[in-house]
């Protein structure tokens, strides 16, 4: 008889387990929801919603010339001294009123009076001779804003008094302005050891609350020397997929989704904008075959541009003839796109082959994953039409590591012949800031040059006004036809998408830095 | 039991400390995260320091033995893309995916079993043709497409359920878990069918039948019971599978999981981050194995003499 009990609690045991199992299961379902924060339409009212393709990294100040720090933070959280409008090339004034040159090296800014950070301490020279010497001269942060916009210059700030700051340089530097409209403004308490995640500045907007990984507000900052904002809070939520950001607009889970494609569904919310990227192919020309100016003048011959653009970019995109768009300085636009000849092509790559450069040898054709809308079929298309021409071209998509350690400098021991897709913003509205990088014979990210080539680089960016825009526009008339290191492809433009009930104009510049306080609740 | 639980996590340990091995070289094999994290103009003492800073220029058997070293006080370093330690940022993400999959898993079993069973009961009948359709097409479309579809259809065009994000409650949780199910309720539904349909044939179920035993106690009470132990062994890994991170799931509809930290840890070669997503979810695993092995014991007699001894 004893044995009865037992045998029936056996039975039963994987029945109590399943119950068990299900009660865990249940509070574990329970708890994470409790945890969400449901949202109703009537918390909208004065927020924006805004859907990024992926969460800021840090909102380091000294970083924001990064895109996924810069589209949050810049004169959103924190602002700098001048603001470019990338439209015109001109310089505004932000947290300086007013600035001259007052000797060759230097200039001398006057600092807007009464401004406060957002912890409520006031703004002066000292802040922003701290702010410039530790986004340009500091040596132990490594900030991102020295490296692409100040490179290996160094500059000597002083604050003169509250609201007089100078700034010097050892030789003169005719876009020393251009250049520090990129340093945020950052109290003098902040770190010079270590980069800060979650700053504090003097912008319209302050930061509420980081739940990392999954959203990030912004409130109105009470303290804001200008007007107030619109929208009292600004939120941000990241999607990789540009179908599901769409979506996200057109079911008005969001305000606002950057970054879509033309297929990712928006429909009448999609709004396309002037972009700063130039997409091209940049060729490595110091490896066989394509050390040879035939080879890679074959290759621009082979590109259907028109094809490309017309059916695998947005509608508004252009052919490219050199690597900036219209409204940068140094902008040729006297410079037509190469056309597209495979006669001309084969013909060249057959006298390459009849003097002997091995034009069979394979060349990697490289593109990074995800790079931007439709890569991966722009990658195919070009392959077909280099193979048609007699090169011997295998496609390798990479990551974003994988392109990096290809497109910068030193770049990889024996790594063969490789063309590599590149997408060129040029944010700060001067050639300098990209043939610097990409043309110079040691260009951090330039494959090769020419002495000469680079004599006309330096030689331009010593000048001035009229002076400086026809020696850039020389530059970029000359690299085609005696360089040839790229294969331009198109101008880009963006496209987001913009709930019906915003107002927001985005801008050339929108993809750097989405300005919160341009956005209005449409009446 | 202490014995097997003993036994069992002595043979774990050598998978496990292979596999973190593994990961630990196979990162570095990815390359050097210089690159990515100071800009163009650093220099070569700038560069120096910042591998130094972070260990990279020690020899890689030195950083595996300072990774090592950490585990035992879950210090796995700091993250160079955010600054924060790693094992908090691995601890905030593993309960999302932890919850994901209990739920999926959940779902999945109670629906295979249901659906298996029903097909099998009527081998060949029209409703198991349909079932055996049904569960193949789920076992076989990716789940990214299943996701995208959803979120078109619920979200978009009948505005039934949000696309996703976390913001809603139980809403939210409805396109992740159903994407995840698909694949699991096919797979299993086929797994149960096959043991049903040997079950149901078994000479002790035709006895049962023989003594008047209803078909619903044929099912639930006889056959049930012994088609489990396959289906569990599935399921494990199945389970595994989703514990080891929904990637494409939660990267979809932005779900703050470990499968979608781990990939960015990847892409940014943040490889603190990346060790100690690999040591959780591998911990996880080793646990989720033993409860499998106790479930074995639980369904079946032989293998509960086993775990005794």
């Amino acid at each position: 008889m004893s044995a009865a009990p037992n045998l029936e609690s056996a039975r039963n045991r994987p029945r109590s387990v399943a119950f068990g199992l299900l009660a865990v299961g249940l509070a574990l379902t329970g708890s994470a929801c409790g945890v969400s924060s449901s949202s109703t339409s009537s918390d909208f009212g004065d927020t924006v919603r805004i859907v990024l393709p992926e969460e800021p990294p840090s909102l380091e100040p000294c970083d924001s010339s990064n895109t996924g720090d810069g589209v949050v933070e810049r004169s959103n959280i924190t602002e700098p001294l001048t603001e470019l409008d990338l439209a015109t090339g001109e310089l505004h004034p932000l947290l300086a009123t007013e600035w001259k040159k007052t000797t060759p090296t230097t200039y001398t800014y006057t600092l807007r009076s009464g401004v406060k950070f957002s912890d409520g301490s006031a703004f002066d020279a000292e802040d922003a001779a701290f702010s410039i010497d530790r986004t340009v001269n500091n040596t132990e942060l490594g900030c991102f804003v020295a490296g692409y916009v100040f490179g290996d210059e160094k500059v000597q700030v002083k604050a003169v008094d509250a609201t007089t700051l100078t700034v010097s340089t050892a030789e003169p530097d005719p876009i020393l302005p251009l250049r520090l409209s990129f340093v945020e403004m950052v109290p003098s308490e902040m770190s010079t050891t270590e980069k800060v995640r979650e700053p504090i500045g003097t912008g319209p907007y302050e930061i509420k609350k980081w739940d990392a990984g999954q959203k990030l507000t912004l409130a109105a900052n009470p303290k804001y020397w200008g007007d107030q904002p619109a929208y009292k809070t600004a939120t941000y939520v990241w999607r990789s997929e540009g179908s599901v950001r769409a979506a996200m607009v057109k079911e008005g889970e969001a305000d606002l989704a950057t970054q879509i494609g033309p297929d990712d569904g928006a429909g009448d919310l999609e709004v396309q904008f002037p972009d700063d990227q130039t997409a091209a192919l940049r060729i490595q020309g110091y490896i066989p075959p394509l050390n040879d100016m035939r080879v890679r003048q074959a290759i621009n011959y082979a590109i259907d541009r028109e094809g490309l653009v017309k059916s695998l970019f947005n509608s508004d995109t252009t052919i490219a003839e050199q690597l900036i768009p219209e409204g940068i300085t140094g902008f040729n636009d006297s410079l037509k796109p190469w056309p597209t000849d495979v006669a001309k092509a084969k013909q060249l790559i057959a006298e390459a082959k009849a003097d002997g450069v091995p034009t069979s040898t394979p060349i990697r054709l490289v593109g990074r994953s995800a790079q931007f809308p439709k890569i991966e079929e722009i990658i195919q298309v070009i392959q077909k039409e280099l193979t048609e021409i007699g090169l011997n071209v295998k496609i390798e998509m990479v990551d974003t590591k994988g392109s990096t350690e290809l497109q910068q400098r030193p770049f990889p021991k024996n790594p063969g012949p490789y063309l590599l897709m590149i997408q060129h913003g040029n944010q700060a509205g001067d050639a300098a800031f990209s043939v610097d990088q990409y043309m110079l014979s040691n260009g951090f990210q330039s494959a090769f040059g020419t002495p000469e080539l680079d004599a006309m680089i330096k030689s331009a960016e010593k000048q001035e006004g009229d002076a400086r825009q026809a020696a850039f526009e020389k530059v970029f008339a000359y690299e085609p036809t005696h360089v040839g290191q790229f294969a331009y492809i198109a101008h880009m433009t963006g496209m987001m998408a913009i709930a019906s009930g915003v107002d927001y104009k985005p801008n050339v510049n929108t993809e750097n830095e989405m300005h919160l306080a341009e956005m209005t609740p449409k009446k | 039991m202490l014995y097997f639980l003993r036994r069992r996590s002595l043979t774990s340990l050598l998978p496990l400390l292979f596999v973190l091995v593994g990961v630990f070289v196979l990162a570095r094999l990815t390359g050097d995260p210089t690159s990515l994290y100071l800009p163009e103009s650093a220099t070569a003492e700038q560069r120096r320091a910042f591998a130094a800073s972070h260990g990279f220029d020690d020899p890689v058997w030195k950083q595996l033995l300072h990774y090592l070293q950490g585990i035992p006080h879950l210090d796995f370093g700091t993250s160079l893309r955010t600054g924060q330690t790693a094992a908090s940022m691995a601890l905030r993400a593993f309960p999302n995916t932890l919850q994901l999959a209990f739920a999926t898993m959940l779902i999945s079993v109670v629906v295979a079993v249901v659906l298996g069973s029903w097909a099998a009961y009527r081998p060949n009948s029209l409703a198991d043709r349909i079932s055996s359709l049904l569960s193949m097409t789920a076992g076989s479309v990716p789940d990214f497409w299943f996701a995208i579809m959803g979120v078109w259809i619920f979200a978009v065009i009948l505005g039934v359920l949000p696309t996703s994000g976390t913001d809603n409650g139980l809403l939210s949780w409805v396109l992740p878990v159903v994407t995840l199910c698909v694949r699991p309720i096919g797979v299993l539904t086929q797994v149960v069918r096959g043991a049903m349909v040997s079950a149901l044939s078994a000479p002790y179920v035709r006895l049962a039948r023989s003594k008047g035993a209803t078909d619903v106690r044929l099912v639930t009470h006889h056959a049930l019971r012994n088609a489990a132990a396959p289906a569990l062994t599935v399921a494990g890994d199945l389970a595994v599978g989703l514990i080891n991170g929904a990637v494409v799931v939660e990267t979809i509809f932005g779900w703050p999981g470990i499968g979608k930290l781990m990939i960015d840890s990847i892409l940014q070669r943040d490889f603190a981050v990346l060790q100690a997503c690999v040591l959780l979810t591998a911990l996880s695993i080793f646990v989720l194995n033993i409860l499998i092995d106790l479930g074995y014991a639980l369904l079946d007699a032989r293998v509960r003499e086993t775990v005794k001894a």
